[in-house]
């Protein structure tokens, strides 16, 4: 048993100090800069709010539970990058971001203690499934359609995404019923979402619920036949839709040649290339270049702003900081005693990684592009809240797992 | 639990995958695509740079200013009107007028993209205005000059519309490009716009090759059958095709030849037996070597992608493929190319602008070197097909005889192809072929457009090619030395 420290982590793997001091350094001065650039007030704020909020996310938190510091470091990277590259080009968007921001760092601590303190999940599952379907179903009762898409609600200044928060619910319904071998629920569950997805256009969203559920299934029941039946109905709905649905086709469309109808359909994508192409490898420069002609920058296309600005480079680097958090994630699912925190940790891993992968795919032409966002970059309170909960689940399996190991420990000094 | 951590691995390393791809797709894509991308007239962030940057000039390999910026900000070209018209299409206008030309293809360079940190940083603190660099082609502006007026020249092409094009058949270099009827970069709010002047007939327009595709055709023959260069057929004038009718031009009968002979003569029958002989597959197989049917890629060029047909393959349009008609279509340029690998020992060279590029302090830019783009046959063919296309200028009877040049061996292929516009036929004129010297390794092609009945690509095409061998012979200095040098 390796000798551990305050907070359970083993000595001498703790990446926390000086990469976050590094990070802190790198955000201040760019703030700063940007700040000089504008010179106003909100931009000296910013300069110093977000190294002192990455410095809470990073050293305070720890202290509340203990947790995977290599993978809040990243959390909080990725978080103050967004705020970074909205001020440079949205000033008013990354006010709000960094509030959500602040708000997601609570909503993630209290998912860490919720997946701490709740000792029997079957009264709030059972709760959650028709909550869920109920909340989903909303934007088609009372939203109204943006870009394509039915997925809003709107309650007063206020515009929530409920799919963005049923994803958390999603996870705990999945893992549960996987966890206890029953497949009639989730199956039924899942079927639902996806349905009523379908029928808000949200085609991007659907695919998500559709891979998680499906790689979750594989995980737990290891049933090659299920999964093959579950890539098969996935490929016969896709083909189905693209027969039936108009919107569906003008995707694959614009997709495979965004060029034939620049001027309207074409325009996002064939701006967001332009945008790769003039950052080149190493960019035009924080707050230069001319990313704010992609419709939709702030969010489904943040990644094209990123790379124009910081080059493809920095855009390979902010790739592998996914797939570190990936790494992690897919460690603390391996780490679980129980089932149940296996596949919670994986499914949000999962998530986490399917997102990033369907929206980046989308932006470099990939594959068509469904609009999701880019965990923890893109603007947007729903979108952050969530991915900042998916991190939660995370953390609390990853506390669990250590405490876990603690009690081994002890154990272990008893017996001797 | 043990298995369902495995499984977990197994999904990271799944989701490990799809990001390695997202990371390699991003780079290929934008660094084969990139400049297409960039330099599109469409992107606003060029736009901008343009208000801000003193655009570089564009200099000749002779070291001939083509196009620079004046005091005012303005646009400046050469100053003679024939010579700014001849070279327009491939230089582009400051309108952007012309897709693909080099004042807008290279704006990277033009308008100061390339420069770097330490430059700007250097700009910055002399307060002086911020320019572009400046841009050398491979080109002989001269040679451009020549080869528009030599349309002019002989009666029969005079006032048509055509193309020209002259590479070097070694490093890919474009040496010459003329595109007909052109406009004045200076002037084009004054142009005609009947006759398209602002398209690019060498990169842009796709034409039947006719008999000039016989290179392929006997490309595929001599690696396909087996002593194909021995073989004997018998042209009596007309062959029936699944109740078509083949004649030859002017209705020849030129009784048996081999493939030679048959080469020589531009004898349809001849070769409309061969595309029967060797098959669709092979005869497909062969045009794919020598980049029909590729997404042409190059760094310096945009060019129409040519196409072999895929569909209705008929007997008919089989034979019809044998001497370039039944839908194959290709840009003069690729032609070109074709003939070129020919001289080149069957190595297709990919088409260059670019000789090099320097920033406004004087920093020498990479432009990036010459590249094979494929190898389109044996060189024991290319070594065949060179003696086919010697004999087919110069031998007697040889249909490319008005291509001959005094001192020089030139090698080459005639053509006249048909296609319909409008329910009208119209016939073009081809000549492609090169020189085969090693201190002139330059290969040509001809294409004149709606020659009228009764001519033939060897009386129209032909003696085009004739001046331009010609003057390259007398200008052995321009074409091969020179500006060049100080890049090399």
């Amino acid at each position: 048993m390796k000798r551990r420290k305050r907070g359970g982590r083993p000595v001498g793997r703790d990446p926390g100090g000086l990469l976050s001091s590094v990070v802190m350094l790198f955000f201040g001065s760019a703030f700063l800069l940007l700040a000089l650039r504008d010179m106003k007030w909100e931009g000296f704020a910013l300069a110093a709010g977000v190294p002192a909020m990455i410095w809470l996310g990073t050293h305070v938190l720890p202290h509340l539970f203990p947790s995977d510091k290599l993978l809040l470091s990243l959390t909080n990277f990725l978080c103050a990058l967004g705020v970074l590259v909205l001020y440079a080009t949205s000033p008013g968007t990354a006010y709000r971001q960094v509030m959500y921001y602040g708000v997601g760092l609570v909503a993630m601590v209290l998912c860490v203690w919720m997946v701490r303190l709740v000792r029997s999940w079957r009264l709030p599952v059972v709760l959650l499934m028709p909550l869920s379907l109920g909340a989903l179903l909303l934007p088609l009762v009372m939203g109204r359609e943006t870009n394509g898409a039915t997925n809003w609600i709107y309650l007063g200044p206020l515009s929530v995404q409920p799919s963005e928060l049923v994803k958390i619910s999603l996870l705990l319904i999945l893992s549960f019923y996987m966890s206890r071998r029953r497949m009639l629920p989730w199956l039924l569950f899942s079927v639902c979402c996806l349905g009523v997805l379908m029928l808000q256009k949200d085609l991007g969203t659907a695919l998500l619920y559709y891979g998680v559920t499906l790689l979750l299934c594989f995980a737990s029941t290891g049933n090659l036949l299920l999964t093959g039946l579950g890539v098969a109905g996935g490929v016969g709905a896709a083909v189905m839709g693209y027969r039936m649905f108009a919107h569906v086709k003008k995707r694959v469309a614009i997709w495979r040649n965004p060029w034939a109808d620049y001027e309207n359909s074409g325009y996002q994508i064939v701006q967001g290339l332009m945008a790769l192409a003039s950052g080149g490898l190493i960019g035009v420069g924080l707050g230069l270049g001319t990313p704010t002609s992609i419709p939709v920058y702030e969010t489904d296309f943040i990644f094209a702003v990123i790379c124009e600005q910081f080059g493809l480079i920095f855009g390979v680097c902010v790739l592998l900081m996914y797939v570190a958090l990936i790494w992690r994630g897919a460690t603390i699912a391996m780490a679980a005693r129980r089932s149940f925190h296996g596949l919670l940790a994986m499914g949000a891993t999962l998530m986490l990684g399917l997102q990033t992968f369907v929206i980046i795919g989308g932006v470099i032409k990939l594959i068509p592009l469904t609009g999701v966002t880019m965990p923890f970059v893109s603007a947007g309170g729903s979108s952050l809240l969530s991915s900042m909960c998916l991190i939660g689940l995370l953390q609390g399996v990853d506390s669990l797992n250590d405490d876990d190991l603690d009690e081994d420990a002890r154990i272990a000094l008893v017996s001797d | 639990m043990k298995q369902q951590r495995f499984r977990f691995k197994l999904l990271a390393l799944f989701l490990f995958g799809l990001f390695l791809l997202l990371a390699v797709y991003g780079g290929y894509s934008v660094l084969v695509y990139g400049n297409r991308w960039f330099a599109s007239s469409k992107n606003p962030r060029v736009r901008a740079q343009k208000e801000s940057v003193v655009a570089g000039s564009v200099l000749d390999r002779c070291g001939v200013v083509l196009a620079s910026t004046d005091e005012e900000g303005n646009r400046v070209y050469q100053a003679d009107e024939s010579a700014r018209r001849a070279i327009v299409h491939l230089l582009g206008d400051s309108q952007g007028q012309v897709a693909n030309g080099v004042e807008t293809f290279q704006t990277s360079y033009l308008y100061g993209f390339q420069s770097t940190f330490p430059e700007l940083v250097a700009l910055l603190l002399s307060g002086d205005a911020r320019r572009g660099d400046d841009v050398t082609l491979c080109v002989d502006s001269r040679l451009c000059t020549v080869m528009a007026e030599s349309f002019d020249a002989h009666p029969l092409s005079a006032g048509k519309r055509g193309a020209a094009v002259v590479l070097n058949y070694r490093t890919g270099e474009v040496l010459g490009m003329t595109s007909l009827p052109s406009f004045d970069p200076q002037n084009i709010a004054g142009t005609d716009p009947t006759g398209e002047p602002y398209w690019n007939r060498v990169t842009q327009s796709l034409y039947p090759p006719g008999s000039t595709f016989k290179i392929v055709t006997a490309a595929a023959a001599l690696e396909n059958l087996t002593g194909a260069d021995a073989l004997t057929m018998n042209c009596t004038g007309s062959l029936s095709v699944l109740g078509q009718t083949i004649r030859d031009y002017g209705g020849a009968s030129h009784g048996t030849l081999t493939l030679k002979q048959a080469f020589t003569v531009s004898c349809n029958n001849a070769f409309t037996i061969t595309a029967l002989t060797v098959g669709d597959d092979a005869l497909r197989g062969k045009a794919e070597d020598f980049g029909f049917g590729d997404n042409f890629l190059f760094r310096d060029l945009v060019v129409e992608n040519s196409a072999y047909p895929t569909q209705n393959r008929t007997a008919f349009e089989l034979a019809a493929s044998g001497f370039g008609q039944s839908a194959i279509a290709a840009t003069p340029l690729h032609m070109c190319m074709v003939a070129a690998a020919v001289a080149n020992g069957g190595v297709m060279m990919e088409p260059r602008l670019l000789l090099g590029a320097i920033s406004a302090t004087g920093r020498s830019r990479s432009v990036g070197g010459e590249r094979v783009y494929r190898t389109a046959m044996q060189p024991e063919t290319a070594a065949l097909l060179r003696d086919y296309m010697d004999a087919a200028v110069n031998a007697a009877g040889a249909t490319g005889s008005r291509a001959r040049v005094s001192g020089l061996t030139v090698c080459g292929k005639t053509g006249t192809a048909e296609s319909s516009l409008n329910g009208e036929a119209i016939s073009y004129g081809w000549f492609v072929g090169f020189l085969d010297d090693e201190s002139l390794p330059f290969a040509v092609a001809v294409l004149v457009e709606d020659i009228g009945d009764g001519v033939g690509g060897g009386s129209v095409a032909a003696p085009i090619a004739g001046d331009i061998f010609t003057y390259l012979r007398d200008n052995v200095d321009r074409v091969t030395g020179s500006v060049a040098e100080m890049y090399r």
